[in-house]
């Protein structure tokens, strides 16, 4: 049987492989997205049924080794305080986001300019604003205009609900005089392209059976299929191939009956984030990249950048119907996100206010944090529980730093025997300060809308959600490992889409950037297609 | 669905009646009902880890209630259960999260519970909650005030 052959070839078909698979339909090449997961049913999805709440912690857990399907492969991430959060399927980890759908800010591309620390990225957000504009468009973005904390932006959709919680903690940062907004978010309030509105049912995190949250099996991928691009699941690459002239061939995977097969290209596009990418790129060596591909600089798998958690939850007196509404999507407050050198740390974070939990939850929260006994009290106190509670985390920046990595275990393989990643990573004090100082806020906050306690949950362990900086973009062959839009700089015709490339990490959800950064990258190669290989 | 003997099933109401006994106005029921020893059952048999955790408990619990009683479980008040499972999990620490979890997620989906707390015994989907869109002008006009915030590079 001869082998099939793409002109493009996209690994991943997640949040930026779709973006960028939709983008270049256009050109009418023949493009290949292989996928190792697998279309995801909504019917199936656990919202449907009355144990929803249990499946989270099970087959739908945020974390690869829990849920251990046989299209997730495993991560070590025991040397880390934090775990890695991720999904394998169509529209990959889009499926379990909260759609919290910021942008960066264009203070965000400039660190060491204004702040003196990491690195400036190649571009600006001026080059990204018309793709994260396309972006909103093409997720369905609701929000409100005129967020002081941004520059002028409009999104199609209006703003989800606040709701009882989320106007509570909105009067609480305003006693303090605090910046807040309703969150730019992903998810359609009213229909939007054929999908309908949200329903506020709280399950945004273990999938949208109504199809309200923009994931990108539903957004990017029908239109993108419409426009002749093939998209293979099941299908896990193990290897990049390179010719003798050192540029890339091909793929070598396994099908979905695990026989091992290879698929011929002349563009190899990887877009598998900040831990698929640098795995896949070590695991692909030969006599011309005996240290993993694309990887001369020796930066494959460095700068492991997550965005460090903390929770801080208040318990009411009054019910805060806190379990309706999008989960991880009411309001966002950036009061403390650019540098201030007098609260000790340098950059800033974010606060996102969440909903409350819902019933199985309240009680499995209220058992780990030790205010929910077993026995007689049991009832008297999760009375006092439910619906009482509502959380909001500081989602702080991160800064680049090479100890921070991702590497090949030397004994964790997937189902294919492939070896799998391992997270080296270590909370800096930059970090664990901005930590610290968000966690006091938090308690001001929460304490100023009214919560008569508050409980710390800081560093958050399960809240590796966001991925970045393995494979940095940068001018420096030396520095960096791909040009500003997205192509190897050791392999001219492989090029790189998501998280992975970020040169520093900001402190908003990365998902609208990811995406800009990939159609950014699609409109450079279209617009240089015959010359797509030429020197810089 | 995992197959207890009948000693093990009686063993895990009672014990499950310990954990979550009833309210004492009456209107939430105790963990001891059929179908939340059915959920055990059968969360067991798809989650080794906890059928383990089950297993263990039933057989450190009973074998200390046979410390106080050489009839073992079955012969103890309830107060004297409620002592002999904290003796249990104070030395075992393990057990309480995993067994917990199964206790939860079986109890707070019952119908007669959850209806105590408002909601309807339905899944989030298809019906979902609804929700009123807010009035914003007025609660974010002190944000607006403040003018633009974000930083010029």
């Amino acid at each position: 049987m001869s082998e099939p052959t793409a002109d493009v070839l996209i690994i991943g078909a997640g949040a930026s492989g779709a973006a960028l698979a939709w983008s270049l339909a256009d050109t009418r090449m023949h493009i290949v997205c292989l996928e190792q997961g697998d279309w995801v049913d909504p019917a199936a999805m656990p919202g449907m049924s009355v144990g929803w709440e249990a499946r989270q912690a099970t087959d739908w857990n945020f974390s690869p080794n829990v849920r251990n399907r046989r299209e997730d492969y495993p991560v070590n991430d025991q040397a880390s305080p934090i775990a890695v959060s991720n999904f394998n399927a169509v529209g990959g980890s889009t499926i379990l986001y909260a759609a919290h759908f910021p942008r960066f800010h264009p203070s965000d591309f400039r660190v060491r300019t204004l702040d003196g620390v990491a690195d400036d990225w190649p571009i600006d957000y001026a080059r990204l604003e018309p793709w994260y504009d396309v972006n909103a468009r093409m997720m369905g973005v609701a929000g409100l205009a005129g967020d002081p904390a941004y520059p002028p932006k409009e999104l199609p959709l209006p703003p989800v609900p606040l709701g009882k919680l989320g106007t509570t903690l909105a009067q609480g940062f305003n006693r303090l005089g605090w910046h807040w907004w309703p969150s730019d978010s992903a998810i359609a309030t009213r229909e939007h392209e054929g999908r309908a509105p949200c329903i506020n049912a709280g399950t945004c995190l273990v999938g949208c059976a109504q199809g309200a949250k923009a994931s990108t099996d539903i957004t990017y991928w029908p239109v993108a299929i419409r426009g002749g691009v093939q998209l293979v699941t099941r299908c896990r690459v193990r290897e990049i191939t390179v010719g003798d002239d050192g540029m890339a061939n091909g793929v070598v995977y396994y099908d979905a009956d695990g026989v091992e097969r290879r698929w011929k290209a002349e563009v190899v596009v990887v877009a598998c984030n900040g831990v698929g990418t640098p795995r896949l790129l070590l695991n692909s060596r030969s006599k011309h990249f005996p240290d993993g591909l694309a990887n001369r600089s020796g930066l494959v798998g460095k700068n492991l950048m997550f965005h460090p958690y903390a929770m801080v939850t208040g318990v009411f007196d009054e019910p805060l119907e806190g379990y309706k509404g999008p989960t991880g999507c009411c309001i966002m407050s950036q009061e403390f996100y650019d540098t201030d050198v007098r609260r000790g740390f340098v950059r800033g974070y974010s606060f996102e206010i969440v909903r409350s939990f819902p019933p199985v939850y309240a009680a499995l929260w209220g058992m780990t944090t030790g205010r929910l006994p077993w026995g007689a009290d049991h009832h008297r106190a999760y009375a006092e529980l439910f619906d009482r509670t509502a959380g909001m985390v500081a989602i702080t920046e991160d800064l680049p730093d090479p100890a921070n990595s991702v590497t090949l275990d030397p004994d964790l393989v997937d189902t294919n025997g492939i070896p799998a990643p391992r997270i080296n990573y270590t909370l800096s004090e930059n970090s664990s300060r901005m930590l610290a100082h968000a966690v006091a806020r938090g308690r001001e906050v929460l304490e100023a809308a009214g919560a008569r306690e508050t409980i710390v949950d800081s560093p958050m362990r399960v809240a590796g959600w966001h991925l970045m900086g393995t494979a940095r973009m940068g001018t420096d062959p030396r520095t960096s490992v791909v040009n500003p839009w997205g192509r190897c700089h050791d392999v001219r015709n492989l090029f790189i889409v998501d998280g992975s490339i970020f040169v520093t990490a900001a402190a908003v959800n990365p998902t609208n950037t990811i995406q800009a950064l990939a159609l950014h990258i699609a409109d450079t190669m279209k617009r240089n297609l015959a010359n797509l290989f030429d020197a810089d | 669905m995992a197959d207890f003997t009948s000693d093990d099933e009686r063993m895990l109401t009672t014990l499950l009646e310990t954990i979550l006994p009833p309210s004492t106005d009456g209107r939430l029921p105790g963990a001891g009902g059929a179908a939340l020893v059915r959920h055990v059952a059968s969360t067991i048999e798809r989650m080794p880890m906890l059928r383990t955790v089950v297993e263990y408990g039933l057989s450190g619990i009973g074998e200390r209630a046979r410390q106080r009683n050489p009839v073992g479980w079955d012969a103890l008040s309830a107060a004297e259960r409620t002592a002999v499972v904290r003796e249990f999990t104070a030395e075992n620490e393990f057990f309480l999260p995993g067994f917990l979890f199964l206790v939860y997620t079986g109890y707070y989906v019952d119908p007669v519970v959850v209806r105590q707390f408002g909601f309807e015994p339905r899944p989030p989907h298809p019906a979902g909650y609804a929700m009123e869109a807010e009035e914003l002008d007025a609660l974010l006009a002190p944000v607006r005030r403040r003018g633009k915030m974000y930083r010029e590079v």
